[in-house]
C-alpha cells in the first residue's frame, strides 16, 4: 500500500511538471484586458487600442473615455497595454492568435514592416498633413506612411543645473567635447563639497540605456536618417573612437559597480536626489521627476548634446520612439472608428489640451508654441526639432533582437574591462551584418 | 504500474482516462509535433519555408546557445545536490521532538515557496546589489562588494535564490518520507547499538529512497526550466553570462524573431532534459526499498 500511494504521488506530481516542461513560459508585464477584442455589435463599434507605454495607460484610458462619452456609447475603446520591452512579443502574439487590435504602437521600422500587410496607409488622416517635417519618416515603408508618430522624445546627457552651478559650471559655456570633458573633471574635484557619489549615474544595467546610448554615434554614420538606418545592411563604427571616449570618461566618473546600477536607482535615486550630476536619458523621465519631485524637472532639469560625430557639433537624439498604425484587414466601421479617433485625439481641443497637458508630450505635429509645452527642457526640444538640430533615432532600426543579444553584451565586457574597444565594434559589427 | 494490471471494466477505464488524454495531446502532444515541425523550417511567426536540418546544424556553432546549455548544466548540478542535501537537512531538523516549534519551523522554511519567481527575483537581486553593498561598505569585507557584477557572483546568486526558493518544498517531501518510516525499525537499530549516526545511514537513508526519486526529478526539472528568477534577478547579464536556456529560447524566439530557430533550440532542449530526468528515475529507482 506504501508504495502503491508513493507512486501515485509520483505521478500526480510529475503531471504538472512535464505540462510546464514543454511550454517556453513568456511573462507579459504591464495590465492587459482579457478578451479586448474590436468588433461591431448592435451598432456598437468597439475598438482595441494595443498600447506599448506602460507609463501613459492611464492618460489613454481617460482619453478613451472622453472619446466614448462624446460618442454617445456608440464607440468603445479598450486599451491592452504590454509594455517594458515585452510589447513587440504581446502584439505579435496578438497577431498569431487571431485577436488583431485595431490600432496599434509600433516601436520603429522593423516593427511596421512586420505588420506592414495589415497597416493602413494614413495619409487619408487628417492628423498626418499636421507632423513636423520628416517625422513620418519613421513609419514610412517603400514611400507609403504606416503610422503616426505618437509623440517626439528625444535623449543625451540629462543634468541637475544646481549641481553644475554649485560646481561653478555654466552648462551654456559647454561648446564642445573637451568643455564637457573639463566640466566633469571640475565637477568630480568637488564631489564631496557637492554631496554627489559620482559625476555620472549611467545605467550600464539596462540594456536600452546602451542601445539609445549607441545612437549618438550611429546616427552621424547613417546621415541622420532613419531610412538609411533600417536599409544598411552593416555597421563600420564610423564615429566608434567617439563612443569609446564618452564611454571611458563616463565609466571612469560612474557610481561603481556600474552593471548593476538599473533604470531605478540611476534616475529614482540618485539623479533626482542630487546624488549625481548627469545620466543619459531622455525626456520620458519629466513625469517620473514631476511625481517624485514636482520641483524638479521645472528649476534643476537641463539637456545636454552628445558630440557624436565631432568634436564640436553637438546633437540631442530626437524622433517618434512610437508609431500607432491602423488595422485595414477588419471591419470597415471599426477602421473609420479608428481613424476618426485619432484624429480627434490629436486635433481637437480636448486631445491637444491633453497631449501637451497631463501626457506632457512634445507633439510630432506643428502648430504648438514652445511655450505650451510642459516643462522647459521639452520646449527646448521642441524649438531644437522644429529647426531640424537633431539627430534621428537610429538604435531603433537596428536589426531584431542585435541591441539585447549582441550590441549590450558585448558593450558591458568593454564596460568592465574583459574586452577591448577594438573587439566590442568588430563583434557587433560582425554580428550586425549577420542579423541583418 | 501494478494499478493496470487488473482486469477493469475498459469502459470505465477509458472514461477516466479520457480527459487526461485529451489535455496531454492538446497541450503536450500536438504543440510537441508542430513544433518539430517549425524547428525544421525559417519560421518568423508569419513566414516560413522548409530549410531541412539547417537550424540544428546551425545551434551547433551558436556559442551563446551552448554557453547558456553549459551553464544551465553547471547550475542545476549545484542546484540538485544542495537543494536536496539542504531539503534533507531541515527535514531531519523539524522531525526532532520540538513540539509546536517545529510546526512554526516547517511553515518558515515552507515561505519562501510560496512567493513568486519574479517577486523573488526582484527581492534578491536588492539584497545582492543594495544590501551587500551596504554591509561591504560598513565593514570593509570586499566579499560583499559588486554581486551580481561579474559572471561568478550572477552564477552564485542564481543558485542563492533557487536554495532559498526550493528547499523548503523539498523538505515537506523529505519531512512526509521519514515520518513514514516504521519506529520500530528505528527502535530496534538503537536496541543492536547503533548510533543517531548510524540509524540515520544505515536505516532513514535507504527507506528515504523514494524520496529521493521524487526530490531529485522535482529539483533536476525546476532547476533546468528556470526562467523568471532568471530574467528578475539577472535578465543574463552581465553580458549574457547568466542566460540560461529557457531565457536564450525566449529572446530568440521573441526578440531575433527567429521562431524556426527557437524551436529547434527547445526541441534540442527537451531532449536532453527528458534523457537527463529518465536516466536519474531509472538509477534511484532501482535503489528504492520495498519492505
Amino acid at each position: 500500500m506504501e508504495m502503491k500511494l508513493n507512486k501515485s504521488l509520483f505521478s500526480l506530481l510529475s503531471v504538472p511538471l512535464l505540462l510546464a516542461g514543454c511550454g517556453t513560459g513568456g511573462t507579459e508585464s504591464g495590465t492587459s484586458d482579457e478578451g479586448a477584442e474590436s468588433s461591431v455589435e448592435g451598432g456598437v463599434v468597439k475598438l482595441d487600442f494595443f498600447n506599448q507605454k506602460p507609463e501613459i495607460t492611464a492618460q489613454l484610458e481617460e482619453l478613451a473615455q472622453m472619446y466614448e462619452e462624446q460618442s454617445d456609447g456608440q464607440t468603445q475603446i479598450t486599451i491592452t497595454t504590454v509594455g517594458s520591452g515585452e510589447g513587440s512579443a504581446g502584439l505579435q502574439a496578438r497577431f498569431s492568435s487571431g485577436d488583431e487590435p485595431a490600432m496599434m504602437m509600433l516601436g520603429g521600422l522593423p516593427e511596421v514592416e512586420r505588420y506592414s500587410d495589415s497597416l493602413l496607409d494614413v495619409t487619408d488622416l487628417e492628423v498626418s498633413d499636421t507632423i513636423i517635417d520628416g517625422m513620418l519618416e519613421g513609419g514610412t515603408i517603400d514611400g507609403v506612411p504606416l503610422g503616426v508618430p505618437l509623440n517626439i522624445e528625444g535623449f543625451g546627457w540629462m543634468y541637475n543645473r544646481e549641481i553644475f552651478e554649485e560646481a561653478g559650471v555654466d552648462p551654456e559655456s559647454i561648446q564642445n567635447y573637451d568643455d564637457f570633458a573639463a566640466a566633469v573633471e571640475t565637477l568630480d574635484s568637488q564631489k564631496e563639497a557637492l554631496g554627489i557619489d559620482a559625476v555620472f549615474g549611467f545605467s550600464g544595467g539596462e540594456n536600452y540605456i546602451a542601445n539609445q546610448f549607441s545612437a549618438n554615434f550611429t546616427s552621424p554614420e547613417f546621415n541622420d536618417s532613419i531610412i538609411e538606418s533600417y536599409e544598411a545592411t552593416e555597421l563600420n563604427w564610423e564615429y566608434g573612437d567617439q563612443m569609446k571616449k564618452y564611454t571611458d570618461l563616463f565609466n571612469e566618473h560612474n557610481v561603481q559597480p556600474i552593471l548593476t546600477v538599473d533604470y531605478s536607482r540611476s534616475v529614482e535615486e540618485l539623479f533626482v536626489n542630487d546624488r549625481v550630476a548627469m545620466v543619459h536619458q531622455g525626456i520620458w523621465i519629466v513625469p517620473t521627476l514631476n511625481d517624485i519631485d514636482p520641483e524638479f524637472a521645472q528649476e534643476k532639469l537641463g539637456l545636454l548634446p552628445v558630440y557624436g560625430e565631432n568634436d564640436t557639433e553637438g546633437k540631442i537624439i530626437a524622433g517618434a520612439p512610437f508609431y500607432i498604425g491602423v488595422n485595414k484587414n477588419l471591419d470597415e466601421a471599426i477602421v473609420e472608428e479608428s481613424k476618426n479617433f485619432l484624429d480627434w485625439m490629436y486635433l481637437s481641443d480636448e486631445g491637444r489640451e491633453m497631449i501637451v497637458g497631463d501626457l506632457a508630450f512634445v507633439p510630432a505635429q506643428e502648430g504648438y508654441e514652445p511655450s505650451d509645452i510642459s516643462d522647459p527642457v521639452s520646449s527646448e526640444l521642441y524649438q531644437a526639432l522644429l529647426d531640424g538640430e537633431t539627430g534621428a533615432m537610429t538604435h531603433k532600426q537596428y536589426p531584431d533582437g542585435w541591441f539585447q543579444q549582441v550590441l549590450y553584451p558585448e558593450y558591458q565586457k568593454y564596460l568592465t574591462g574583459d574586452q577591448s574597444w577594438e573587439d566590442f565594434e568588430n563583434n557587433t559589427a560582425e554580428a550586425f551584418k549577420e542579423m541583418r | 504500474m501494478s494499478l493496470m494490471q487488473g482486469k477493469h471494466n475498459t469502459a470505465y477505464y477509458w472514461a477516466f482516462v479520457l480527459p487526461s488524454v485529451l489535455a496531454v495531446s492538446v497541450i503536450i502532444l500536438i504543440p510537441l509535433i508542430l513544433g518539430i515541425g517549425t524547428s525544421l523550417t525559417d519560421s518568423d511567426g508569419y513566414t516560413s519555408s522548409f530549410i531541412g536540418l539547417q537550424n540544428y546544424l546551425r545551434l551547433m556553432k551558436d556559442t551563446q546557445f551552448l554557453n547558456s546549455l553549459w551553464f544551465t548544466l553547471r547550475f542545476s548540478f549545484v542546484a540538485v545536490i544542495l537543494v536536496n542535501a539542504i531539503g534533507l537537512g531541515l527535514a531531519l531538523l523539524v522531525t526532532q521532538k520540538l513540539g509546536k516549534v517545529s510546526t512554526l519551523f516547517r511553515t518558515i522554511f515552507f515561505m519562501p515557496n510560496l512567493i513568486g519567481g519574479i517577486i523573488l527575483g526582484f527581492i534578491w537581486q536588492f539584497i545582492f546589489v543594495r544590501a551587500f553593498e551596504g554591509i561591504a561598505t560598513a565593514t570593509g569585507i570586499s566579499f560583499f562588494s559588486a554581486w551580481l557584477s561579474d559572471s561568478s557572483t550572477g552564477f552564485w546568486g542564481m543558485i542563492i535564490v533557487f536554495l532559498w526558493q526550493m528547499s523548503g518544498y523539498i523538505m515537506i517531501i523529505y519531512i512526509s518520507f521519514l515520518a513514514n518510516i516504521p519506529k520500530e525499525l528505528i527502535e530496534a537499530g538503537f536496541m543492536d547499538g547503533a548510533s543517531d549516526w548510524k540509524a540515520f545511514w544505515h536505516i532513514k537513508f535507504p527507506m528515504l529512497a523514494p524520496a529521493f526519486t521524487i526530490s531529485l526529478f522535482l529539483t533536476l526539472a525546476n532547476a533546468f526550466k528556470i526562467y523568471d528568477v532568471n530574467l528578475a534577478l539577472t535578465n543574463g547579464a552581465p553580458y549574457g553570462s547568466t542566460e540560461m536556456v529557457a531565457m536564450n529560447i525566449y529572446n530568440t524566439a521573441f526578440y531575433q524573431y527567429e521562431q524556426g530557430y527557437a524551436q529547434s533550440k527547445a526541441i534540442i532542449f527537451l531532449l536532453l532534459i527528458a534523457a537527463i530526468s529518465l536516466t536519474q528515475i531509472l538509477i534511484t529507482r532501482r535503489k528504492e526499498v520495498d519492505l
